[in-house]
């Protein structure tokens, strides 16, 4: 019985496999609303239906070999097979299928597709993690994904999936709401910054004051997000009725308003809970030392205590830009747009792609910042 | 000359150094010496600021340390602790010239430096481009001694500097410590709790107590005649005369003239060698020679147990 080195890969095959045989592969019904036929994974072209089975079988194979580097790579390729052939089969087969059908005919991607992309995302993330890729390649790998997924989308291989043709019909508007979602957390981030390092400053010197304020940021974190918007609506609607000036700035009980304000209140807990951590764990010793050979205060925190306490200000900044990424989905409620307009009106038009449509950005959101915030944290612990 | 006058210290009721008066000459190599939690490290701290007394007057040549902004003090101030609170984020070489470039000193005169120190710490100058985690304790507290060095300042602070290496790097390092203090002729105050260090070292102690001066003065002169049981406790109680052996050099008491021994000591060793060497080749007397081997005379068994009167 040979040696399994690589258990996650194994695993993954597994789940690949069982999603090969159980479920759809892709969905066709004659319009949106109807209920659809569901076809199985080996009804798709024979060609990229070989490609995905190849990769797949080549992903098992390689969770029994033992040299760590060799596998880390030949797994990305496997996983770019599985991933590529099943976007291409997935786009080629609805084009077959639509054809022959009527005018609102859908295709829409079935349980094995996802599971199958599932699949070969985490075994390129884990093969990344272990092949211990430096920062250059990281961003190399990264780029050829994304390159891949936009050059089938500009050839057209996905034209006739229906998720495709959801995003087509709402491109502009997709372009909007994508930009307002990021507006929302850029500013959430920004006004959090604002408040959170002064808050973390007066919490560093009054030492009276940590419990209270980390008491208060609990509630405020624990309160869930969509009553929070919901709470905020009457005062914000309130006090932009009774200044003016407010309401000329567009600020309202609903709207990015309130949102942001949201947004701002739940990031405050990571933010100024990691930065406090960061700058009271730098050793004492080492600032000590500092104000021994005559480093002032405002010397010290620069040169000394917030470059060693970087990389926790920046998982700090990890984590709540990635919360914000996901909560900023719920502020559609309160109209304050984003990339939530689409999941909530999906939800209410039972159109599973227009949900999909909001709800894979924001994932792509939150894996790339992810991505981001791993570089930079890689960079900031090098030298601490 | 570092002047304590009458300085007292108590942190949350409790003195932690109560009326201290000391005077330190320049060019000293003085030890502070005494038990843990004795107000040594206090009294270290006191020097460069990093403490303000309660009461009482620190001086450093003359002038009163209150009188220099603290930061401006502690630049002049070489200062050194016992886990070498090195910069974990800079490089050795950074480490090192991390007070002159606080003094705006010029790159070419920072490199020069450099080379000044590397050679005399013997630094290894593969080492200088390393991060501290990549470093040794021994070649870490290395590098902690070249920072405290590297502004030139006339006072070096030392808290226990080497309390935490091995014996191998810690004799290293003493013996470069006593070798630049020799050549520099720098004032080196230096806390600790080991005696056989302290000996070591030291051209003047100072022994404390509970925040108190309990007694002053050279190493032999405490050691021949100790003020109380406390401090002959702390110097070693029954092997204090042993103690004493080993400050003495054999010349002190060699008789000169010709001898018949075979068996030679050098004149600058010390009377714990010579006696080390009686005791192991079962001899009474010994035959003196100094560095260039020319005899002479000889040191006795008899004239060590009787060198009260000789020294």
């Amino acid at each position: 019985m040979p040696k399994v080195h690589d258990r996650v890969l194994l695993i993954l095959f597994c789940f690949g496999f069982a999603g090969v045989l159980l479920g759809g592969f892709l969905n066709f019904a004659p319009n949106r609303l109807a209920k659809g036929v569901a076809y199985s994974f080996f009804q798709m072209p024979g060609f990229e239906m070989s490609a995905v089975l190849a990769g797949l079988l080549a992903a098992g194979f390689l969770s029994f070999a033992s040299r760590e580097k060799l596998r880390a790579c030949a797994t990305i390729l496997a996983a770019s097979l599985i991933l590529w052939g099943g976007l291409k089969g997935a786009g080629d087969f609805a084009a077959l299928l639509i054809q022959d059908g009527p005018p609102a005919a859908r295709a829409s991607l079935g349980a094995t597709f996802w599971i199958l992309a599932g699949v070969a995302i985490l075994a390129i993330i884990d093969a990344v993690q272990k092949g211990n890729f430096g920062v250059p390649a990281r961003l190399c790998i990264g780029a050829f994904f994304c390159a891949g997924f936009f050059l089938m989308g500009a050839l057209g291989n996905l034209d006739h999936l229906s998720l495709a043709r959801e995003f087509s019909s709402k491109r502009d508007v997709f372009m909007t709401e994508l930009l307002r979602h990021l507006g929302l957390v850029c500013a959430a981030t920004f006004l959090a910054l604002i408040i959170g390092v002064p808050l973390t400053l007066i919490v560093l010197r009054k030492t009276a004051v940590v419990g209270f304020v980390f008491a208060g940021l609990g509630i405020l974190q624990t309160i869930p997000s969509i009553a929070l918007f919901g709470v905020l609506i009457a005062p914000m609607s309130r006090l932009s009725e009774s200044l003016p000036m407010l309401r000329e700035l567009g600020i309202n009980g609903t709207g990015p308003a309130p949102a942001i304000l949201a947004l701002t209140l739940y990031s405050l807990l990571p933010l100024v809970r990691s930065f406090y951590t960061g700058l009271s764990e730098v050793a004492s010793e080492v600032k000590e030392a500092a104000t021994a050979i005559g480093f002032g205060a405002r010397r010290m925190f620069i040169e000394i205590e917030l470059p060693l306490a970087l990389p926790a200000l920046i998982s700090g900044l990890r984590v709540l830009t990635i919360q914000a990424i996901g909560l900023a989905s719920v502020a559609a409620l309160i109209g304050a747009g984003g990339l939530g307009t689409f999941i909530f009106q999906g939800i209410g038009q039972y159109a599973l792609d227009l949900v999909l449509l909001g709800a894979i950005p924001v994932i792509l959101l939150a894996l790339a910042t992810n991505l981001i915030f791993a570089v930079l944290l890689g960079l900031a612990r090098r030298h601490s | 000359m570092i002047e304590l006058r009458d300085v007292s210290k108590n942190f949350g009721g409790v003195p932690a150094v109560s009326h201290f008066s000391l005077k330190i000459e320049s060019g000293a190599f003085f030890v502070l010496a005494g038990p843990s939690g004795c107000g040594k490290s206090t009294v270290l701290r006191m020097i460069n600021a990093m403490i303000a007394p309660d009461a009482g007057i620190v001086e450093i040549d003359g002038q009163d340390i209150r009188a220099t902004e603290p930061e401006i003090l502690r630049r002049g101030i070489g200062y050194v602790i016992q886990t070498p609170g090195l910069f974990p984020h800079w490089t050795a070489a950074d480490n090192i010239l991390a007070v002159p470039r606080l003094l705006h000193w010029s790159a070419s005169k920072c490199a020069a430096r450099l080379d000044e120190l590397v050679a005399l710490l013997h630094i290894d100058s593969t080492l200088l481009g390393r991060y501290p985690r990549q470093l040794s304790g021994g070649q870490q507290q290395r590098i902690g001694v070249a920072r405290a060095l590297a502004a030139d300042p006339g006072v070096i602070l030392m808290d226990e500097p080497f309390a935490s290496l091995d014996p191998v790097s810690r004799l290293a390092l003493q013996d470069e410590l006593r070798g630049i203090h020799a050549r520099s002729g720098k004032t080196i105050v230096f806390v600790t709790h080991d005696m056989d260090e302290a000996l070591r070292l030291a051209t003047g102690m100072a022994i404390m107590e509970h925040g108190r001066l309990i007694q002053s003065g050279t190493p032999a002169a405490i050691l021949r005649d100790p003020a109380d049981e406390f401090v002959r406790d702390f110097l070693g109680g029954e092997a204090l005369q042993l103690r004493l052996l080993d400050l003495v050099p054999v010349r002190k008491l060699t008789k000169h003239g010709r001898t018949r021994e075979t068996l030679t000591i050098r004149a600058d060793a010390s009377l714990k060698k010579a006696l080390n060497l009686m005791l192991a080749h079962q001899r009474s007397a010994l035959c003196v020679a100094d560095e260039r081997g020319t005899r002479l005379g000889e040191i006795r068994l008899s004239d060590i147990v009787a060198r009260r009167d000789a020294i």
